[in-house]
């Protein structure tokens, strides 16, 4: 048997092909998670030097006779920098007074402690950022924003600046910039090619043994033979790679104990300098929050539990992705085998140039339209959070909960007789003002658009034209433009609009203080930059009015009221109703004027279902519960659009 | 031309001009804001107890002092001019991708038949309803967390590129669709490739479809600042929407540099807008009937 007749039968093809493309890409997930090890190993290394460095620099801050504290401060970087050779330079930046405490950059000239030059402005900004969030985690009591600063200069050099604080204040920070040994990383090729090899030969083998008994395998039994095959190739791959990810975790770990053993003795060598104390735990090895590990005690020891949970979490993430790849491998395996491959071949081939034209926008289409929503629905049936984002999905799956809680609760109104308060948070209510939202801008961007069109319709009508340009113009401009300006025009004590009010007599109004004032910003706003668009569609329309008809009525003595009841309506009526139904759709989602020009002030009264979708993503982090929302608003646009088609049909059935 | 006639044209023109006064008094406000040198909200400081007079003054859309300060240091002190180069480069790259690919998918759906064409217009158009809020967690994660791209230009294009196909799709398919199949079928009599009677004979031919799919395609490179926001997390990586809220979201009230900004931003788009207005509406329109 050839290789060239085993591939023609599509069971071997589908095979081939299958573990060429789950060993493959297999093997770039060990790659990628080797990589992220090594990344993690070089960072910890670096970080541990900068949080011990910052604990010399605290504790020399807070002694009694802090400023000669500072002075040995240079005494413990000397000393730092000679035992670390690895250590390209230490900066240690006071912050909070801009002034550069000690340095061994050969670019920072000194004497230290000096205050930072206009040109180091960046080291000033990096102290603000850190301080500010520690302050914004401490404020909200979760880990949101990175209190260490990482860059990776290149892949063998890190640079790492971590904050000192003193009287639970942040002063400023330490930055360490390190060599980071660094073995280039490849995908172990050899082994994905026994991966593929292996199952393809045996499978030949098994089938020329058929066909020397004089017979062909049941095509149930090839791809029951194949499948097998292919799981089990697969199985030994991922046994392999899991154990040789465990190996490198295990022996990272002793590699940074031994750091932590040396940077723990160049601390207790300098502390007498400093007066710093090291204490029992290890408060060095920490992640971006700056939260212990824990995988390397204060003895430098291993702690057992910690480290295998931190390879737990590792090994979940990678045998996901091995699963996914597995899935791929035996899908077209199936696929292929089953005769599907042979008949989209044809197909394939007998339309190549069309699919040619159409497959960059469809598969760009795939990726970054088709995949996310996909990807949004299936988190729609989760709780995933910003805080619990590692987890998988399968343990994040709460069902139709995120549905049930938005769309049953319906206590829009709370409290007892008389004394009652609207939940603002609620589905109803938020859906109550997107309908009010929407139906209030359509109606005021057609009438003013109608109205307007109508009088440049004018016949004889001089300087039309320049109207015409200059009632376009909200149209033009990008809308979040006009939404800040119109936001800066409704400011309560500075805002143009209240000096209007003054002028005549009235009192200054706190516009995004109630529901109702606040709603009619986003309602005026809106109106401005709309009603533009209708009027540019009725003038279009009101050209293709014939002029007979006109005078046909004049003739039969009809009113002006009647001429446009009976004549101008009626035609208008196929451009106008394309573009309401058009204009609905964009007030429906009009993101831009409500969250730049109110912001759904007051306590979110004014939220249109997008933004309110928005909010609970980006500031309430609730991930799954804004994807459980965002579908909801998905189904009323759709059940919309069903509508609408039908609306449409008809109007051209009548038309 | 009659009395009668004469006085309602008088009465128009008095209705007309006091709404579009109305209209364009925020555009000239941001104008005065601009060249008023100043950031602050308000064009002259009122005394203690203004009168109806100086209270009339102050919304006069007339700064005190003319100067163009604010455009000089919008330029130059602050970091203004990169978000705008940032966003020309932004926009220009979303509107060559964005152009390529809505042609050649429109070419394919307007000339051939072939398997999926239905589906795959279908899909467009209901793609259109997906809520921006349902894609952007996703979109963060593949691009930032999978494919690393952000704070990088090539993030925000493919992303704006992709997310304009379906519109420029419908709108270039019209247009194709009255291109009549006699030009390419005597085209292929003489000899012609698939490929020259693409470039050589429907591109030109639908020019003014092409113009429209790249405005539209500049527009939302040029005017998006939500993802972009997301996205873009450097100070450095800013695109000027994004620079631009900067100014005077939160805490800051930089009205002078906004109003300054927001004109250089605006000019390119009104001037572009003006040109193609027409091509736009009709666009907009037919996709309307469709959709």
């Amino acid at each position: 048997m050839t290789p060239r007749s085993l591939l023609a039968q599509p069971v071997a093809l589908g095979l081939v092909l299958g573990a060429l493309a789950a060993a493959l890409l297999s093997e770039w997930f060990f790659m990628q998670a080797r990589d992220e090890l090594l990344a993690d190993r070089q960072q910890r290394a670096v970080v541990m030097q900068a949080m011990a460095l910052g604990d010399q620099v605290a504790a020399a801050e807070a002694g009694e006779a802090s400023e000669a504290g500072v002075d040995r401060l240079a005494g413990v970087v000397q000393h730092w920098s000679q035992r670390f050779a690895d250590i390209a330079s230490i900066r240690i930046v006071r912050s909070a007074d801009a002034t550069l405490l000690a340095s061994t950059d050969a670019n920072d000239a000194g004497p230290f402690p000096r205050r930072l030059a206009r040109e180091e402005k960046a080291l000033y900004d990096l102290g603000q950022t850190l301080r500010a969030n520690a302050e914004t985690n401490a404020a909200e009591g979760v880990f949101r924003k990175k209190q260490l600063d990482v860059v990776r200069l290149d892949r063998t050099r890190l640079r790492v600046a971590a904050p000192y604080t003193v009287d639970g204040e942040v002063r400023g920070f330490a930055q360490v910039q390190q060599g980071v040994p660094a073995a280039p990383i490849r995908p172990d090729l050899g082994r994905a090619a026994l991966v593929i090899g292996l199952p393809v030969v045996v499978f030949a083998l098994a089938m020329m043994a058929w066909r020397r008994r004089g017979a062909r395998a049941p095509p149930a039994v090839e791809l029951g033979l194949a499948a097998v095959l292919l799981a089990g190739a697969l199985y030994g791959q991922s046994t392999a790679g899991l154990r040789e990810l465990a190996d490198r975790h295990q022996a990272y770990a002793a590699e940074l104990a031994q750091t932590y053993n040396a940077i723990r003795q160049a601390f207790d060598a300098t502390a007498s300098l400093t007066g710093a104390v090291a204490g029992g735990d290890n408060r060095w090895d920490v992640d971006e929050y700056l939260r212990p590990l824990g995988v390397i005690g204060g003895d430098g020891s291993l702690q057992r539990a910690a480290l295998d949970a931190t390879l737990d979490i590792r090994e979940n993430h990678l045998r996901r992705s091995l699963w996914s790849a597995a899935v791929l491998g035996a899908g077209l395996l199936a696929f292929i085998g089953l005769g599907y491959g042979r008949r989209l071949r044809q197909t394939l081939v007998e339309h190549r140039i069309a699919y040619g034209y159409v497959t960059p926008a469809i598969a760009g289409m795939l990726v970054l339209v088709f995949f996310p929503f996909v990807y949004g629905v299936t988190l729609s049936f989760t709780d995933t959070t910003l805080f619990n984002e590692n987890l998988s999905l399968r343990e994040l799956w709460i069902g139709l909960k995120n549905y049930a809680v938005i769309l049953g609760d319906f206590h829009v109104v709370r409290g007892t007789d008389g004394d009652w308060v609207v939940n603002y948070q609620n589905f109803y209510w938020t859906l109550f003002i997107t309908v009010m939202w929407t139906v209030c801008n359509v109606a005021i961007g057609v009438s003013v658009g109608l109205v307007l069109a109508l009088a440049l319709n004018t016949k004889g009508l001089r300087f039309s034209n320049v109207y015409r340009v200059l009632l376009i113009l909200p149209w033009a401009i990008p809308n979040y433009i006009t939404a800040l300006t119109w936001r800066g025009m409704f400011h309560k004590q500075y805002g143009v609009i209240n000096q209007m009010i003054q002028i005549f007599g009235g009192e200054p109004v706190s516009w995004f203080d109630t529901a109702f004032t606040s709603f009619l910003t986003g309602i005026v706003t809106n109106g401005w930059l709309s009603f533009p668009f209708m009027m540019v569609i009725t003038l279009g329309g009101l050209q293709s009015i014939p002029q007979s008809a006109y005078e046909a009525a004049y003739v039969e003595g009809a009113t002006r009221w009647q001429q446009f009841r009976h004549i101008t309506l009626p035609y208008l009526k196929p451009t106008l109703i394309p573009a309401i139904i058009i204009s609905v759709v964009w007030t429906f989602n009009m993101f831009n004027i409500i969250y730049l020009v109110s912001g759904g002030e007051p306590a979110g009264s004014n939220e249109i279902l997008i933004t309110q979708a928005y909010k609970i993503a980006f500031e309430k982090y609730q991930y799954g519960y804004a994807a459980a929302y965002s579908v909801v608003i998905f189904m009323l646009l759709l059940v919309y659009g069903v509508f609408q088609n039908r609306v449409t049909r008809a109007t051209e059935a009548i038309a | 031309m009659s009395a009668a006639e004469n006085r309602t044209h008088v009465m128009l023109h008095l209705a007309l001009g006091a709404f579009t006064l109305f209209a364009i008094y925020p555009i000239l406000w941001v104008l005065t804001l601009a060249f008023s040198g100043g950031q602050s909200l308000v064009v002259v400081d009122l005394p203690a107890d203004p009168g109806a007079l100086d209270r009339l003054r102050s919304v006069l859309p007339w700064p005190k002092t003319l100067s163009l300060q604010n455009f000089v240091d919008v330029l130059t002190q602050e970091p203004f001019a990169r978000w705008l180069f940032n966003s020309a480069i932004v926009a220009g790259l979303t509107t060559l991708l964005g152009v390529f690919l809505a042609c050649t998918a429109a070419y394919a759906f307007s000339r051939f038949r072939f398997p999926g064409r239905r589906t795959g217009m279908m899909m467009f158009l209901v793609s259109q309803m997906f809520p921006g809020t349902l894609m952007m967690v996703p979109l963060f994660i593949i691009i930032v967390k999978w494919l690393h791209l952000g704070n990088t230009y090539a993030g925000l294009v493919i992303v704006y590129a992709v997310t304009a196909i379906p519109f420029c799709v419908w709108m270039l398919k019209g247009y194709f669709d009255t291109i009549p199949v006699e030009i390419e079928e005597s085209a292929i009599m003489d000899g012609a490739t698939p490929a020259t009677i693409f470039f050589r004979i429907i591109l030109p031919l639908a020019k003014p479809a092409v113009a429209v799919t790249a405005l539209f395609s500049f527009m939302t490179g040029w005017n998006e600042f939500i993802l972009a926001s997301i996205f873009m997390d450097e100070e450095t990586a800013y695109t000027a929407p994004v620079g631009l809220r900067f100014f005077v979201g939160g805490f800051s009230s930089q009205w002078g540099y906004f109003a300054a900004g927001s004109i250089i931003v605006s000019l390119p788009v009104v001037a572009l807008f003006y040109y193609l207005q027409k091509y736009l509406i009709s666009g907009l329109t037919a996709g309307g009937v469709k959709g």
